[in-house]
């Protein structure tokens, strides 16, 4: 028994009235590692006790702010800057629409934070290792009766005269309590590390089913999998295997005119640019140069694109024969292709073909320039 | 009629002693439930099965099930989903609100009621999701840099309501739980059983009922009501701008949001006395759940329920005055149109009824007030049909009326969630004190320290 | 139970306040009398200001005094005659109305026939907004309050003799029927009289908002004269500052219940963004209107929150004193937002005039004045009350 280790004394008492009276008789006497312990709040205990006022509202007041701001900062920064679209004609940031999550979001931080701090910080809990618990002082305060004890650790501490103290304030009982001799729950139990290697590794299946197979099962798919062509995929259905089908000869796109001269080699003297090069007329060739030409040509027409090796090589636009192709062999050319060069005839209409012949011109006269040029572009 | 003003009237009745409250609360916990309970748990669990299968049918075939339609979008999904959510508000309203307010009388129900709030907002947040038609698609509705590169539309009132509502479950169920810590160092102090007092003290975080714990508590739970006082206003008022920040006629009001609230309440509150009428009497709590809490409760709907007939008389009004033909129409519509039988039952029933509780007698009376608040729950319910069918029905062009016509599979889900209500109530019972036990031992006779009160004269 | 029983000894305010009242009331009649001459229109909407302001602490009060006999309310009681004496000012108003009934024309488009005639939205209205029924409903409002008042403060005052319990539950019955009774006329009040100044606006949440707008400006009245008489040993040397505390969490509430009732207007109306709404909250952002509207959230909302926000500011005297004055004039400023832009030579913008300051002055003036008056008719403390003791031995 010598071995025990004591933890602290208790005293019982079975009035409210008696246990303030007996908490300032405490308090009075210096002691600061006591407490009282009753089944519920008893009004006046932290006068009594000198308990000063509890701090808590400090967590609530950050962590409400910073979920405040946090909040907003995330609206701010997908509904404005990241994905920025125009809902029902309000701005971007458009902060009525934005108060009620950030209000929730306020609300959520304060309230969690406020909790966690508590118990975990305030407290130290979850805690069932503590010294008073599975005590008959613990059952009784935490049933009816209100207690005191009074810890051993205190400076003050000493078993006898501390016992006397708690006597001469007339409790019902008295008691001494020791530290468990054994840990009530010690860690390092075999069926204790069982139980978690056996959690950690239904956590990680689990979490492995849930992120591979899970996410990606799709309870009824009979709306999404239907008997239909699905473009860029075959279909028994027809002879030649394609889901995709051709236009019936001789069909003709809304707003395209058959083009004549296709076939022939140099149709120059028949066609000519009917666009000057205007500046928004060059923009919109600039466009279309970048979207069609340019993964093969390159996007100044060096022929230097991405693509240079593994074809034939596309042919830089600024050789001397490329100069000299009329605005009309261009735009033939754009249409019914050369060589590996296929038609951009469904692509680009006969206005956009224009508009880059235009462009084509401006990037050989860019590359070709003249003194007379530079000067006009310093002048500019 | 002589009340003796210059006492205070007290919260426990029959002069219980502390270890007599404790006995009497934790008896449910104790014993082996009855036959009584399993046939109770049979009914509410045939009621969910009934809505699970309807669910699954729905969830097979698609939302083409359910009644809804062009231009009636908005069915029961949402009507069941804003009666829900109402039903609710109670809780946190007794909880927070009247704690704030300092009525003692709230200690006996409002573990109850907490617990009924939670169970609602369970139900109210099924809806939504199966409104949705591939709920296993509801990850979307939360802001997560996701691989499509997109965000969810915070100026959305639904993305609101993503927030209010789980922000909402979140909070009340944090709060009920830091409720029901001291209460379970209570029962683990208890026990005899050796599995129940491992549950117990897992579940206690190891509470030592320390006065230095208690201080912070008490602080924590001002906080908390302080937060889920305006929180509790926050989400009805979102659900109402789900409906009023469109330009539908009668459903564009400003009053909405107050509205809402006071309705919701109101529903809350009825439904709060329905159960706790039969809770009180099947487990012995007349002194805890005495007759004067329910005199306040059904003062408290009487109030609500004038609250809620002064919006229908302020809407109704305004619709005429503003002069906007289209609002003039659709509250016309809703007393004469084809859903005039549902307007009608709703003012009867919110309006009308309720005022019997001006009388003493009906409102300590239990038969009369359990067949009001039964009214009031119908009432309630058809209000959110209302709001939601007839202005939907009849817009602005006639060529694009139309009606609505629930199907069974509707009906059906309305009652799986009744039952998945009563199931989560019935397990409550007996899992946990339904009465707080530590709020209620401090409120009772002798409990608090007599010289505190006037410590001026020391 | 309670061995040193109070006796409560009458003293009568000091002298000086009757010379404050008397001094501002008398300044502000001779500049008012003036600025009626001066020009005319805007005198006329500055005393439908200072006349709504005198309705909200009126009215705002005897609505405090039901409510506290209807939610069996102890701690507000050693208080409630300060209350009573704010409630004072009802029956005068019928008088305070009579200049404005002399101006329905200037105040009120609608009561033109001709513009009526003209316009379709205003013939839609005209069985509602016409003068005749307008004035019956004035006074009916107005018949109506003096009424219950009378009945309360003849009830209380009788409990200070004969201490018959009997008279609190004939008032917690007077309440029950007060309450709706309040409902429906403050509504009826903000509608005729400060929404129907723009005829075509509309909004069903206006009886809430001046609802809010009035509790705010009496619970601020209230708790400027309970400090000051607290200070100066007029009232139960019992009560401490846990009484005050009560106060300050209910002017705290209230603030937030306005915000909320506020932004939930603003909110909806914004966001549908019909043009027969918004318009009204345009005319409040044309020019240095828009100044004026951002101040309201500032001066009603954000600095009361911001001082009333922890625990010990809500019963500091000193910070309740600073918060109740701010709120009584973040009250005055609410209304001369809600009604000044209206004024057809302000719908551009704000311009400076005296005429703006002399009525709130001579309103200030006279609500002293008859609170004074009653002072020294009346017990300061309801001494008969039976929840008096529990009021006074009431801690948080």
């Amino acid at each position: 028994m010598t071995d025990k280790k004591i933890f602290g004394v208790t005293a019982l008492f079975n009035e409210p009235n008696a246990i303030i009276s007996a908490a300032r008789k405490v308090a009075d006497a210096g002691f600061t590692k006591w407490d009282v312990n009753s089944p519920y709040p008893i009004h006046g205990i932290d006068k009594a006790m000198k308990m000063k006022p509890s701090k808590l509202g400090i967590v609530t007041l950050i962590f409400g702010l910073s979920g405040a701001v946090l909040a907003l900062i995330l609206m701010y920064w997908t509904m404005s800057v990241d994905y920025p679209m125009i809902i029902g004609g309000k701005p971007y940031f458009s902060l009525p629409a934005f108060i009620p999550v950030t209000f929730e979001v306020t609300v959520i931080m304060a309230t969690l934070s406020t909790v966690v701090a508590m118990f975990a910080f305030f407290f130290g809990l979850p805690r069932n290792s503590h010294a008073l618990h599975d005590t008959d002082y613990m059952k009784k305060v935490s049933r009816d009766h209100y207690g005191i004890v009074i810890e051993a650790i205190d400076p003050k501490f000493d078993e006898m005269a501390t016992l006397q103290l708690l006597k001469d304030l007339k409790p019902i009982t008295t008691e001494i309590i020791y530290h468990p001799e054994k840990e009530n729950y010690p860690i390092f139990e075999p069926r204790f590390i069982a139980l978690l290697v056996g959690v950690a590794v239904v956590v990680s299946i689990g979490t492995y089913l849930m992120l591979n197979k899970l996410v990606y099962i799709v309870p009824f798919d009979w709306m999404e999998k239907q008997a239909k062509v699905i473009p860029q995929s075959g279909s028994e259905f027809f002879a030649d295997g394609r889901g995709m089908r051709l236009p019936v000869k001789g069909t003709v796109a809304k707003g395209f005119i058959p083009y004549p001269f296709e076939g022939e080699t140099n149709p120059k003297e028949v066609l000519s640019n009917p666009y000057f090069p205007t500046k928004e007329n060059l923009e919109l060739g600039q466009r279309k140069y970048l979207t069609y030409c340019s993964p093969c040509h390159g996007n100044y027409g060096d022929g230097d694109s991405r693509l240079a090796g593994q074809f034939p090589n596309p042919p830089t636009l600024h050789s001397d024969r490329g100069r000299n192709f009329s605005d009309g062999m261009i735009y033939h050319i754009i249409t019914v292709g050369q060589n590996v060069m296929p038609s951009y005839a469904s692509q680009v209409t006969r206005d956009e073909r224009w508009a880059i012949v235009n462009y084509i011109r401006a990037l050989q006269r860019a590359k070709n320039a003249t003194d007379a040029d530079l000067k006009l572009v310093k002048a500019e | 009629m002589s009340t003796d003003y210059s006492v205070e009237a007290p919260v426990v009745a029959g002069r219980l002693t502390i270890a007599q409250i404790e006995e009497l609360v934790a008896k449910p916990m104790d014993t082996k439930p009855d036959k009584k309970f399993y046939l109770a748990l049979t009914i509410s669990g045939s009621a969910l099965l009934i809505g699970a299968v309807c669910l699954l049918y729905t969830f097979y075939y698609g939302i083409g099930m359910w009644g809804n339609n062009q231009p009636v979008g908005w069915g029961f999904g949402i009507v069941n989903f804003v009666f829900w959510v109402g039903i609710g508000h109670a809780g946190t309203l007794i909880s927070a609100i009247l704690f704030l307010l300092r009525q003692k009388w709230r200690t006996g129900i409002a573990r109850f009621a907490e617990a009924m709030t939670i169970f609602a907002v369970m139900c109210a947040g099924i809806f939504p999701i199966i409104h949705t038609g591939r709920p296993w698609l509801a990850g979307y509705l939360t802001p997560y840099p996701n691989q499509h590169g997109l965000w969810v539309n915070f100026t959305s009132p639904l993305v609101w309501d993503v927030f209010a509502v789980s922000v909402y479950f979140t909070v009340s169920l944090v709060f009920w739980y830091t409720g029901l810590i001291p209460d379970f160092a209570t029962l683990r102090d208890r026990t005899t059983s050796k599995i129940k007092k491992t549950i117990y003290s897992i579940f206690s975080l190891g509470w030592r009922h320390s006065s230095r714990h208690w201080l912070h508590y008490e602080k924590a739970y001002v906080i908390l009501a302080g937060f889920a006082t305006p929180l509790v206003l926050s989400v009805h008022t979102i659900v109402s701008f789900d409906f009023a920040v469109s330009i539908m006629p009668g459903w564009h009001t400003t009053i909405f949001p107050p509205y809402f609230v006071a309705g919701a309440i109101f529903s809350g509150f009825a439904m709060v006395v329905t159960v706790l009428v039969f809770v009180r009497k099947i487990f012995d709590l007349q002194n805890i759940i005495t007759i004067d809490h329910l005199e306040k409760m059904n003062k408290v709907i009487l109030a609500t329920g004038m609250m809620v007939g002064y919006a229908y008389s302020m809407e109704f009004f305004i619709a005429w005055y503003s002069g906007v033909q289209f609002e003039q129409f659709a509250f016309l519509n809703r007393m004469l149109g084809p859903y005039a039988w549902a307007y009608w039952t709703m003012v009867s029933c919110n309006v009308i009824f309720p005022q019997f509780f001006w009388f003493k007698k009906i409102r300590r009376s239990i038969p009369a007030m359990i067949v009001i608040v039964l009214f009031v729950n119908v009432g309630m319910w058809f209000e959110r049909f209302v709001i939601v069918v007839t202005s939907l029905h009849r817009d602005f062009l006639p060529s694009s009326w139309g009606m609505f016509t629930p199907t069974l599979y509707d009906f059906g889900i309305l009652l799986g969630s009744f039952g998945l209500f009563f199931t989560l109530v019935i397990l409550f019972t007996k899992a946990l004190p339904v009465v707080s036990i530590a709020e209620v031992k401090a409120v009772a006779d002798g409990a608090q320290p007599t010289h505190h009160r006037g410590e001026h004269h020391d | 139970m309670h061995n040193n029983e109070f006796k409560y000894q009458r003293k009568d305010l000091p002298s000086s306040i009757s010379k404050i009242g008397m001094t501002l009331l008398v300044v502000g009649i001779v500049l008012g009398v003036a600025a009626f001459f001066v020009d005319h229109t805007r005198a006329v909407y500055n005393y439908l200001i200072a006349f709504t302001f005198m309705i909200s602490i009126g009215v705002g009060a005897l609505f405090l005094i039901s409510l506290e006999y209807i939610v069996g309310a102890d701690w507000s009681v050693p208080i409630r005659r300060v209350v009573e004496f704010f409630a004072a000012i009802i029956p005068l108003l019928a008088l305070l109305v009579i200049p404005l009934l002399l101006n329905v024309g200037e105040l009120f488009h609608w009561s033109h026939a001709d513009a009526v005639a003209e316009d379709k939205f205003l013939t839609g209205k005209a069985p509602y907004l016409n003068v005749t029924f307008f004035i019956i409903r004035v006074f009916v409002l107005i018949g109506l309050w003096s009424l219950f008042y009378f009945f309360f403060i003849r009830n209380s005052k009788k409990q200070d003799t004969t201490k018959d319990q009997k008279l609190t539950t004939i008032n917690i019955r007077l309440s029950a029927i007060f309450i709706p009774v309040f409902a429906i006329t403050l509504t009826i009040a903000a509608v005729d009289w400060l929404m129907s100044i723009e005829p075509h606006w509309f909004s069903t949440i206006i009886g809430v908002y001046f609802f809010a707008g009035t509790v705010i400006a009496a619970l601020a009245a209230v708790t400027l004269a309970t400090v000051l008489l607290k200070e100066n040993g007029y009232l139960h040397p019992a009560m401490t500052n846990d009484h005050l505390y009560s106060l300050g969490a209910l002017l705290f509430a209230f603030v937030n219940f306005w915000g909320y009732i506020a932004f939930s207007q603003y909110m909806l109306i914004w966001y549908a963004d019909l043009p027969e709404e918004t318009f009204w909250f345009m005319q409040k952002w044309e020019g240095s209107w828009a100044i004026f509207s951002i101040g309201l959230i500032i001066i009603k909302f954000l600095v009361p929150y911001i001082v009333l926000v922890s625990q010990p500011a809500k019963m500091d005297p000193k910070k309740l004193k600073f918060i109740s004055v701010w709120l009584l004039f973040a009250h005055l400023y609410d209304l001369f937002w809600f009604v000044m832009p209206e004024m057809e030579e302000l719908s551009g913008g704000y311009s400076f005039s005296w005429i703006d300051l002399v009525f709130p002055i001579a309103a200030v003036g006279l609500i002293i004045l008859v609170f004074n008056m009653k002072a020294k008719k009346d017990n300061l403390i309801p001494i008969g009350d039976p929840k008096l003791q529990r009021g006074l031995d009431f801690h948080l």
